[in-house]
């Protein structure tokens, strides 16, 4: 665990120097005499990276207990949901909302918890439906329009 | 003593049929997702925001969200004693002998006590709201730029270090938050940061678009990993009005713990659960049967479940009168408030009385629904634990999806909340608490205008913020309070060291 503390102290590292690099070269730290658009954004990424250090620091030598990121396999169902999900917001706009929210629900149910076809594509359309009467109907949410709505 | 008329207004406002009905749903969602592990108030309260958006009246919108977040802690109870898991992090304690008792046949009894504790607690916190609030509303007014810098710094690092377990991440995240707040227009110049070239980018990031990344899917996600499924404790619930021997054993208990949360949880970041940590140790030291802790004691039960109520709703006070929100729950009221046209702080009370004091007293009026809602029918919250999480996964993230292209109509502000919420995720792994990251996105604007007003003020001179007397004590108070947690962690870490050699 102790090595990907170092990776995440790395990762807000570089954050802190795109946002110092910003604040210095794109934006104003000080705009006639007075701080500018730039100033706290800078004064932020100074401390971050302080910090980011700070945490790498602090994470440097062996393990004592080492501890798996993931337990074996536990990444498959949050990355499938997060490859369906992103399924869902690509074809959002094409094949309109009601209709990928139930390929999101069945997809999800087939593929995630490994339902049986009927149940899922049964929970996906009845979820459609619920999402229609309540944002569409309803609440009028202005919803792109698609194959089937 | 305090505002009766104000409160009598807000009684007529909270007993409005409409914003009774959304009391009581506020209530029942509370007490649902208290009892459901893994669905925190947070992210219910962001998943709704949305919602709320839609209700034509604040007070409304509001009444419902706080019912959530102080019903869940009444719902919390639940899971902790029949499950052994906590249903949201403020019934941790809550376990330890509330699960021995229910072990033992004495579910009926925990699960009254935690009730009772409650409704006695949450009606305490409410009291004190009543009479507080109003002075330290009108104190607030004296507020300047530099003042509320140094508010939202102290504040800021209080979260921070009383919330998670190692303040250096926690600050990591407070800092990343204002990094994100920053992200648009600026509140002064008009100037656009960090847009990178993206269209969307330069009006400022949506407070739904990230509290639901974070607390909607980052939640999903970080539930996703674990498919063993939890089970209810075969016991039969029966009994659950306590007994007179078992509330003679509580009844203190449920007044210290009421008195530790009000205090603990005006604090920002001290909140629930640190109320409930600290009432359980009085407890334990109190008691004259301290062995009997961990093996079911029901003052056990009874404290920290008052506590984590009353810092429930003590926690309003800074939101309500200073504009400070102090925990992840009580920042999505803010953010509510502020979609709603209002700003919550000093002003409230004098430009939108019917909010504050309809908000208030809707509480007296949860309080008692929860007590109902939690004493009679705890059998069919317990039956609630039966719903299968492989549904109301994907129903979740449905909502999480819907309700945040509802808010501004956007596909890219999908975009950002799979991301927040794959972000989320991954800082979850690695024992980053999120809590500040969204307090300081929260803060983040009213720092940054109170920082350069202040400055302008004084020319340039960062004196401002230590001359005054208000801010000088509140950035003493914040330098103390860092120095000391160097001082203690380095104590720590050398005694660590003496032992080891």
């Amino acid at each position: 665990m102790k090595s990907w503390q170092r990776y995440a102290g790395l990762f807000f590292l570089v954050v802190a120097a795109i946002v110092i690099q910003q604040s210095i070269w794109v934006l104003r730290l000080f705009d006639h005499g007075q701080p500018g658009s730039g100033f706290m954004p800078f004064g932020l990424g100074v401390i971050l990276a302080i910090l980011a250090l700070g945490l790498i620091a602090t994470q440097r030598g062996p393990e004592e207990r080492r501890i798996p990121f993931w337990e074996p396999r536990a990444w498959l169902h949050p990355l499938l949901a997060v490859i369906i999900t992103a399924v869902y917001i690509v074809v959002f706009d094409d094949i309109g909302a009601i209709t990928s929210v139930v390929v999101l629900v069945t997809g999800w149910l087939l593929f995630v918890e490994r339902k049986s076809v009927v149940v899922a594509a049964g929970t996906g359309v009845l979820t459609g439906l619920v999402v229609y009467l309540v944002f569409d109907r309803l609440l009028q949410t202005p919803f792109p329009r698609g194959i089937l709505f | 003593m305090f505002d009766i008329v104000g409160l009598w207004q807000g009684f007529q406002i909270a007993f409005s049929p409409v914003n009774l009905l959304w009391c009581f749903i506020g209530s029942v969602l509370g007490t649902a997702v208290g009892v459901l592990p893994g669905l925190g108030p947070a992210a219910t309260i962001a998943l709704l925001l949305p919602i709320s958006m839609k209700m034509g009246s604040p007070v409304t919108a509001i009444i419902l969200m706080s019912g959530i977040f102080y019903g869940a802690m009444y719902g919390g109870s639940t899971t902790s004693i029949l499950l052994n898991i906590p249903g949201e992090a403020a019934s941790v304690v809550t376990c330890i002998d509330g699960y021995q008792m229910a072990k033992k046949g004495r579910a009926g009894p925990a699960l009254g006590v935690a009730a009772i504790g409650s409704f006695v607690a949450g009606t305490f916190g409410v009291l004190g709201m009543t009479v507080m609030a109003p002075p330290l509303a009108e104190a607030a007014l004296k507020f300047g730029p530099p003042e509320y810098f140094s508010l939202t710094v102290l504040g800021l690092l209080l979260a921070t270090y009383l919330t998670g377990e190692s303040p250096l991440k926690g600050l990591i995240m407070a800092i990343m938050g204002l990094v994100l707040g920053s992200v648009g227009l600026d509140p002064l110049s008009g100037a656009v940061r960090f847009d990178f070239g993206i269209a969307d980018l330069q009006s400022n990031i949506d407070f739904v678009t990230i509290a639901m990344g974070l607390f909607g899917v980052g939640e999903i996600l970080i539930s996703l990993e674990s498919s063993e499924a939890a089970s209810i404790l075969t016991t039969t619930i029966k009994n659950v009005f306590p007994t007179m021997a078992d509330l003679a054993r509580s009844g203190w208990a449920m007044v210290r713990g009421s008195v530790i949360g009000f205090a603990v949880g005006i604090l920002p970041g001290g909140g629930a659960v640190l109320s409930s940590l600290i009432s359980y140790a009085v407890e334990k030291k109190a008691s004259k049967h301290p062995e009997e802790f961990g093996h079911g004691a029901i003052e056990g039960v009874a404290g920290p479940e008052a506590a984590n109520n009353a810092a429930a709703s003590s926690s309003f006070i800074p939101l309500l009168t200073l504009g400070i929100p102090g925990n992840a729950s009580t920042a999505m009221i803010f953010a509510a408030l502020l979609i709603h046209g209002i700003t919550p702080g000093p002003f409230l009370l004098k430009e939108h009385a019917d909010v504050f004091w309809g908000v208030v007293a809707s509480m007296y009026i949860g309080n008692v629904i929860l007590v109902v809602l939690n004493l009679p029918l705890v059998g069919m919250w317990a039956q609630l634990l039966r719903v299968p999480y492989a549904f109301m996964a994907p129903l979740i993230m449905v909502l999480t999806l819907v309700g945040v292209y509802s808010v501004n109509n956007s596909v890219f502000d999908i975009w950002v909340m799979l991301v927040m919420g794959i972000f989320g995720y991954l800082a979850r792994k690695l024992k980053f608490d999120l809590g500040p990251l969204l307090l300081a996105f929260v803060l983040g604007p009213i720092m940054e205008r109170s920082l350069r007003q202040a400055l302008l003020m004084s020319h340039g001179g960062f004196g401002i913020f230590f001359t005054r007397p208000i801010s000088g004590a509140l950035m003493a108070t914040a330098i103390l309070f860092v120095l000391y947690n160097l001082w203690a962690a380095r104590k720590k870490q050398r005694g660590g060291q003496a032992t080891a050699a």
